[in-house]
């Protein structure tokens, strides 16, 4: 699959990923318009379930839900300050996940054992709760099979590269990773570095990656 | 007259056990001419039936109409379209003729039905935890068309065939029990039966789609404690789930979550 730019066709989603994870990610990474799944309209949706069961199967539909929406998004990072507003909220029947709710939420789903689909961003100071996460709609490992799967397939393996150029570079308009978070992309970079396939070069954004 | 003594040769035979014993002859002969032409006209019967079910096997898979026919026939004649369908080589739940019967209708018949009946299980198991083991036929019907395999997947499955399933379930123990709760029928998957007024506060949700207490007062004429008593009960079960960001507490049921 060579890497087109700006083609006319929506991008989807290569055979060179890794399995798509437990969630199923929609191809609706094209369209612009996010299919609320129904569940959103249920107003006890909203409610932090006081049945275990309940709850579990309910912080199951919000895991969907989240990773779903992120990734039509593209939204890499979530920040509890600026949340979007119809992600935790349905203004239409005036239900809406309240902050302690949403961090319990964000903590149950950051759990290995529930996916690891969240992940905290640690704040400076230590005392202090964090206050943004990643979403991994992908997890690091599976961008990493992404992003080191098109270096494969489009021949640059010994080139080096520009951490720009793989977040921004026309080369990789129509890949899911575009437009990345930096802090991320050295995430995901730094899992192909220990796998012995990357090797980085220099700081900042100039910095030169070289893939074996 | 009635000899005392018995011995060999005719004498032995008064003329009453003569006659006895020509009845006795007479009626074995014509039942066993019955039985052999019952025998004939069975295995006649068998054949057609056979023939039928294989020539039409595609229509009782794809037609639900034509199924639920072929149900009504099977069930006129004395015939169990499901019998033996669960148990394979052995008698079967209709005794011998439990598997005679499975051979002539043609494996479609029961696979159908036997597939079905899984994939009912599996969506029961799967909602579990949701709706607390109880889901409505039309909700299992809408998922399994949904899916994929021989069943759904452009195949159309009824609410009837659904029920009709899960009956063929029955001999393997129960654990699975149709339970009408208003105008609705429910799969009842798990053991626990639901008292009166438990069912009753189901129904009431079917209709209204949720309950506050203040409304099971108002429109049950319950005490206050009653209600809540019975609404704890249906939330420990994970039977309904709960919304407190209404005026007063309200209490959904897990029906409406994934409805269109």
């Amino acid at each position: 699959m060579a890497s087109s730019s700006s083609s006319p066709a929506p991008p989807t989603l290569t055979s060179a990923y890794a399995a798509p994870p437990p969630t199923s990610i929609s191809s609706q990474i094209a369209s612009t318009t996010f299919t609320f799944p129904t569940y959103t309209s249920f107003p006890p949706f909203y409610t932090l379930q006081p049945n275990l069961t309940t709850r579990a199967r309910q912080l199951t539909l919000w895991s969907n839900l989240l990773t779903t929406y992120c990734a039509h998004h593209r939204l890499f990072k979530l920040s509890l300050s600026f949340l979007p507003a119809n992600l935790f909220a349905n203004p239409s029947i005036h239900r809406t996940l309240s902050q302690p709710d949403i961090r319990t939420v964000l903590d149950h789903l950051a759990l290995p054992a529930n996916g690891g689909r969240v992940e905290w961003i640690p704040t400076s100071s230590r005392s202090e709760k964090p206050n943004s996460c990643w979403v991994y709609w992908r997890t690091p490992a599976e961008w990493a099979d992404a992003i080191y799967g098109w270096v494969d397939e489009t021949g640059q393996k010994g080139a080096v590269l520009t951490v720009y150029e793989i977040r921004e570079g026309e080369a990789v308009q129509s890949q899911e990773w575009r437009g990345m978070d930096e802090e991320l992309l050295r995430k995901v970079l730094s899992v192909l570095v220990k796998r012995g396939k990357a090797q980085i070069f220099g700081q900042e954004e100039t910095a030169g990656v070289k893939f074996f | 007259m009635a000899s005392n003594r018995r011995g060999v040769g005719l004498s032995a035979f008064s003329n009453s056990a003569i006659s006895a014993d020509q009845y006795a002859r007479h009626g074995q002969t014509l039942r066993s001419n019955h039985a052999e032409a019952l025998a004939n006209q069975l295995s006649v019967f068998q054949a057609a039936l056979h023939n039928f079910s294989l020539t039409h096997a595609k229509d009782i898979r794809q037609n639900p109409q034509f199924r639920a026919e072929f149900a009504r026939m099977c069930h006129a004649i004395g015939v169990d379209p499901l019998a033996g369908s669960n148990v394979k080589g052995s008698a079967g739940s209709g005794g011998k003729t439990g598997s005679v019967w499975a051979k002539m209708l043609g494996s479609s018949v029961n696979d159908f039905y036997f597939e079905l009946a899984v994939r009912v299980v599996e969506v029961c198991r799967e909602t579990r935890a949701e709706n607390g083991g109880m889901i409505a036929v039309s909700e299992v019907r809408k998922r399994i068309e949904k899916g994929r395999g021989i069943i759904g997947g452009g195949i159309d499955v009824t609410d009837d065939d659904i029920e009709r399933a899960l009956e063929s379930l029955v001999p393997l123990g129960g654990g699975f029990k149709i339970v009408p709760l208003g105008s609705s029928r429910f799969i009842r998957s798990v053991p626990k039966e639901l008292n009166l007024d438990q069912s009753t506060v189901l129904e009431v949700m079917q209709i209204l789609g949720h309950v506050t207490v203040s409304m099971l007062q108002a429109n049950l004429g319950w005490e206050r404690a009653r209600a809540i008593a019975v609404i704890d009960d249906l939330v420990a079960d994970s039977l309904v789930w709960v919304d407190s960001q209404a005026d007063e507490t309200e209490y959904w049921s897990p029906a409406a979550m994934h409805d269109g």
